[in-house]
């Protein structure tokens, strides 16, 4: 049985789907029997979503407008 | 290419300004943020994302929509990233960058007990229930802060795997590493981040 340490040394490779199957198999096992394992990988999931609703700043208005203006500037093809 | 990539790309070409403002405002931050992985320097990094926009309008017929549009705008900016840092004499090798990262930084955000099992409980983020958006709005604010002080290939591998949500072919295409580097990187960058977001979300 794999322990704590050595699931959390691989999470990343399980939730990405990289691990072998084999491996992924005994980290599923350790996982059914392991609540501090199980919340360890949800809050790395939800690390992962957080990072996904983080938002980036929009551009200032004079440089968004200066860049339509270079894209209305292009020469139309069809 | 997905069918509102196919929508928007079709607008593009027709020179629809209302579409090509969007995508600015979409992506512009973004753009802004993985510059900053190859250039500390700020005002390169601007240059660069300009550069990258005019790329874009001008390449916008050659594009083979093969690669999602966000993809495709992202290898344009890595591309004009590296060259510029060259040119800037910071000569980015995220390769090196994740041997010396992986090397350099022995993080262990948790304690095991010698027989490998946790030496504390894992306990739920209290500040992440759904009924408490404002500790919610807290998390975020506290992984968003945290990734800017990643090292710099781990924070350009998180913001392109986690909140881009770039396939890691197109990852590793676009940094010039491994898998093997891609994966190590992902790991130490997400056992930080969640520790962090652990001390916010179970903090009294």
């Amino acid at each position: 049985m794999l322990t704590c340490e050595q699931v959390a040394a691989q999470a990343t490779d399980y939730m990405e789907a990289t691990a072998p199957l084999p491996r992924r198999l005994g980290i599923w096992a350790h996982l059914r029997i392991c609540p501090n394992c199980r919340e360890y990988l949800r809050q790395l999931a939800q690390t992962i979503g957080l990072l996904q609703r983080s938002p980036t700043p929009p551009p200032d208005t004079a440089t968004e407008d200066a860049l339509v203006a270079l894209f209305a500037a292009q020469p139309k093809r069809d | 290419m997905a069918g509102e990539d196919a929508a928007v790309l079709a607008r593009l070409r027709a020179g629809d300004q209302a579409a090509f403002r969007e995508l600015v405002r979409a992506r512009h931050g973004a753009l802004l943020r993985l510059a900053g992985t190859f250039l500390r320097n700020r005002a390169s990094a601007e240059e660069v994302v300009q550069d990258t926009w005019l790329a874009v309008i001008t390449g916008l017929h050659s594009y083979s929509g093969e690669a999602p549009l966000a993809a495709w705008i992202n290898g344009i900016l890595a591309n004009k990233a590296k060259t510029r840092a060259v040119r800037d004499g910071r000569m980015v090798n995220f390769s090196a960058l994740a041997q010396a990262e992986a090397a350099d930084d022995p993080f262990e955000p948790e304690r095991f007990l010698a027989d490998g099992h946790w030496a504390n409980p894992i306990r739920p983020w209290a500040a992440m229930t759904p009924e408490r958006e404002a500790g919610d709005r807290e998390m975020l604010a506290v992984v968003a802060a945290a990734l800017e002080t990643l090292p710099p290939a781990q924070r350009a591998v998180v913001l392109l795997r986690d909140v881009e949500g770039m396939d890691s072919a197109s990852i590793c295409a676009t940094l010039e590493i491994t898998e093997a580097n891609l994966r190590v990187l992902l790991h130490r960058a997400r056992t930080r981040l969640r520790a962090v977001a652990n001390s916010a979300g179970n903090a009294p």
